[in-house]
């Protein structure tokens, strides 16, 4: 059946089109998302709609404007919603609710939408950057962990539960290519050129790389037990393993691993400092956070953080914002003096994102961000 | 503010399941295996809250007085079996990776599984309300799980373990046979498929819930007056079901939690009688064997099931009800 014209380009494979259609119906019957052009304003501040006949969701009552030291959005994958934190008082403004399941975020290409996996919920819910407040939601399935590629083409979805990578046109959300990857799918990154993004398998101790160009499994490589986070540094992949206390060090060329760098039990995630001069691990297991040398990799510091330490956010004056994943709380860290305060959140807080991102990513783009992506 | 729930899940998951799993090699399945935590952790005070509630109820009040209790330890086994956590992770480990592929091979033909809240969209943004529409909506599911259950010779023979306990208590609620909770995580996971499921993020409604449940088979001698019966599952109404003549097919007040269905159907009983209960055609082990022994008669009794109805020609009315 051709894919009738539409504000959603045609569909790379057939097989994918049933979805797309049925995606398609049931967001134009329910939750019609007519993007409005987005305006730039001072740097990154933007407004963009996802208008409709009637609203998509029944947000909560968000203030116009976000506080002046910025918000914190925190995604609670138990509680099933988004924490708002004002970032200057550290108090909870409100809880948005969503459907099941949020882990991650990823920012779309203008940067005017923060996008929210839900996993089990099938949904991308778009909040604003900077209010937190609801703009609506879409079919998607199992988004876990998800990023935009550099170049702001592609949204890459890595789907942990179903066992799927999908790579989607970041400007429409339409399906381009799915693979299915046995087993779990975790975290990604891309290559700063946006030709090739990698993938953790955290069930069968691989990491897989596409070709996003030519759309098409260019290597698996065995890397070690359960790997997590991965981020593209210096021309090389580093991954956290999981069941080993190890972060490894990859070719991105053909996968093998080419150095080894202890760190703690439960190596999950690592992020680049803002300043791009130093790497955090956090060690799920052993309630750490290392910070290594960017350039030779040495361990230098070691933060004790209890509660499962998860994804970190770096806020404007130095601190770590840190999820506690199984302690119901945030922690913002000195990195200087390694004091710590707490900051209640909705129940197993996982993603993080800080409003004050958006200067960072306006003055320095991507990269600075600190995540998966270069 | 400190989740106490959260705060002991926690600390399970950091400090018993997460070095279990790194252990075992299994760290792959950290995260899942939190709510595998949570559930314990409430499934633990589940217990707690029903027993320190029907307790005084069963010792001021009770329907039946017995000189000894100890096959209500059984009951004791099952309910910790079943709320603590063991059960559902051997369900989880059986179902997952079915789930899995299911889920998956329907999202590759274009089916991602619908939600309440895409289906009654109104609901979206108010997640008490989608519980309450939830715990309705599977209620009555449960209600023709349970109804089928006695309606079917084979499944009633496994089903009878339930209705064969002669004392009955507040313990007496996750006395099932395993084969019987298979067949019903399967008649759920189907639903799963067709709402989505239940969202996790509400512990003390489910709770609230699972205490109506266990609280309607306490032997005490409560109802909840005549408005009361028919908006909540009594001890009463729930009696009524487990009362020796209702065993079998032909039973009454199917109802788990809500009394509507039966009200809705035709099978409601609202007679003020406190009868004993029990089920006179079971085999005695399934009353007062231990256990393991209890599993066995109700294996035994499925196969004694099977071979009658072969039997037995098609078409012909069984005078024996029971499986």
């Amino acid at each position: 059946m051709a894919c009738h014209a539409s504000s959603f380009p045609q569909l790379g494979r057939c097989c994918y089109n049933a979805m797309e259609r049925r995606e398609r119906m049931t967001q134009h019957r329910d939750f019609p998302m007519t993007r409005r052009r987005a305006l730039l304003a001072g740097g990154l501040a933007a407004t963009v709609a996802w208008s409709g006949a009637r609203p998509a969701i029944a947000a909560a009552p968000a203030p116009e404007s976000s506080p002046g030291g910025g918000i914190a959005i925190v995604m609670n994958s138990v509680s099933a919603s988004v924490s708002i934190i004002d970032m200057a008082t550290r108090k909870l403004l409100r809880e948005v609710p969503l459907l099941r399941e949020p882990h991650h975020w990823a920012l779309s290409p203008d940067a005017t939408e923060l996008w929210v996996g839900d996993a089990s919920g099938n949904a991308l819910f778009a909040l604003s950057p900077t209010t937190g407040s609801l703009l609506g939601h879409r079919l998607l399935s199992d988004p876990y962990q998800l990023w935009v590629s550099p170049d702001g083409q592609k949204l890459v979805v890595n789907a942990l539960r179903l066992n799927h990578i999908d790579v989607y046109d970041a400007a429409t959300l339409s399906l381009i290519r799915r693979f299915h990857e046995s087993s779990m799918p975790s975290h990604l990154a891309y290559a700063p050129d946006s030709s090739m993004v990698y993938s953790t398998l955290q069930g069968n101790e691989h990491v897989v790389a596409i070709d996003l160009v030519k759309n098409r499994v260019v290597w698996r490589a065995r890397v070690g037990p359960a790997p997590a986070g991965i981020v593209w540094h210096r021309d090389r992949l580093l991954v956290a393993l999981m069941n080993a206390e190890d972060v490894v060090m990859l070719d991105p060329v053909d996968g093998s691993v080419i150095r080894r760098i202890h760190t703690g039990r439960g190596a999950h995630i690592i992020m680049i400092s803002p300043d791009r001069r130093l790497l955090y691990v956090g060690n799920r297991l052993a309630g750490t956070i290392d910070a290594l040398d960017a350039e030779t990799l040495r361990p230098l510091l070691r933060y004790t953080l209890t509660g499962g330490p998860d994804c970190i956010a770096f806020a404007p004056d130095g601190k770590l914002w840190i999820t506690r994943r199984f302690a119901d709380s945030l922690a913002v860290m000195d990195p200087g003096t390694g004091e710590l305060a707490l900051v209640s959140t909705g129940r197993s807080p996982h993603g993080l994102f800080l409003s004050p991102m958006l200067t960072l990513l306006a003055e320095n783009g991507r990269a600075a961000l600190g995540t998966a992506s270069l | 503010m400190i989740d106490p729930f959260m705060a002991l899940a926690g600390r399970l998951q950091t400090g018993i399941v997460l070095p279990l799993l790194y252990r075992l090699d299994l760290m792959q399945w950290e995260d899942i295996a939190f709510g595998w935590s949570l559930f314990a952790v409430y499934g633990l005070f589940q217990v707690l809250v029903t027993w320190s509630i029907s307790m005084p109820l069963e010792a001021l009040y009770p329907v039946e007085r017995w000189p000894g209790r100890r096959v209500v330890f059984t009951d004791m086994l099952y309910t910790l079996i079943a709320r603590v956590g063991l059960l559902p992770l051997v369900t989880f480990v059986l179902f997952y990776q079915v789930q899995v592929q299911v889920d998956g091979f329907l999202v590759d033909h274009g089916w991602i599984p619908p939600m309440l809240e895409r289906l009654i969209p109104p609901l979206f943004g108010h997640p008490v309300l989608t519980f309450v529409a939830y715990a309705v909506i599977l209620d009555f599911a449960d209600y023709w799980r349970h109804r089928i259950s006695h309606i079917i010779p084979a499944w009633y023979s496994l089903h009878a373990l339930h209705h064969a306990q002669r004392q009955m208590t507040f313990w007496s609620d996750d006395r099932n046979h395993l084969l019987d909770d298979f067949i019903s995580a399967l008649w759920f996971g189907l639903i799963a498929l067709l709402i989505g499921i239940s969202p996790f993020q509400f512990p003390l409604l489910v709770l609230l819930l699972r205490f109506i449940e266990s609280l309607s088979h306490a032997n005490t001698r409560v109802s909840f007056g005549w408005l009361g019966e028919r908006l909540i599952v009594s001890p009463r109404f729930h009696r009524a079901h487990h009362a020796l003549p209702a065993a079998g097919r032909e039973s009454c007040n199917y109802g788990a939690v809500f009394p509507w269905w039966d009200m809705l159907f035709g099978t409601a009983d609202f007679s003020p009688v406190f009868g004993p209960t029990g089920d006179a055609e079971a085999p005695e082990a399934l009353a007062t064997g231990g256990y393991f022994a209890q599993q066995a008669a109700g294996i035994k009794s499925l196969v004694a099931s099977f071979r009658r109805a072969r039997k037995e020609p098609a078409g012909s009315s069984s005078a024996g009800i029971r499986g």
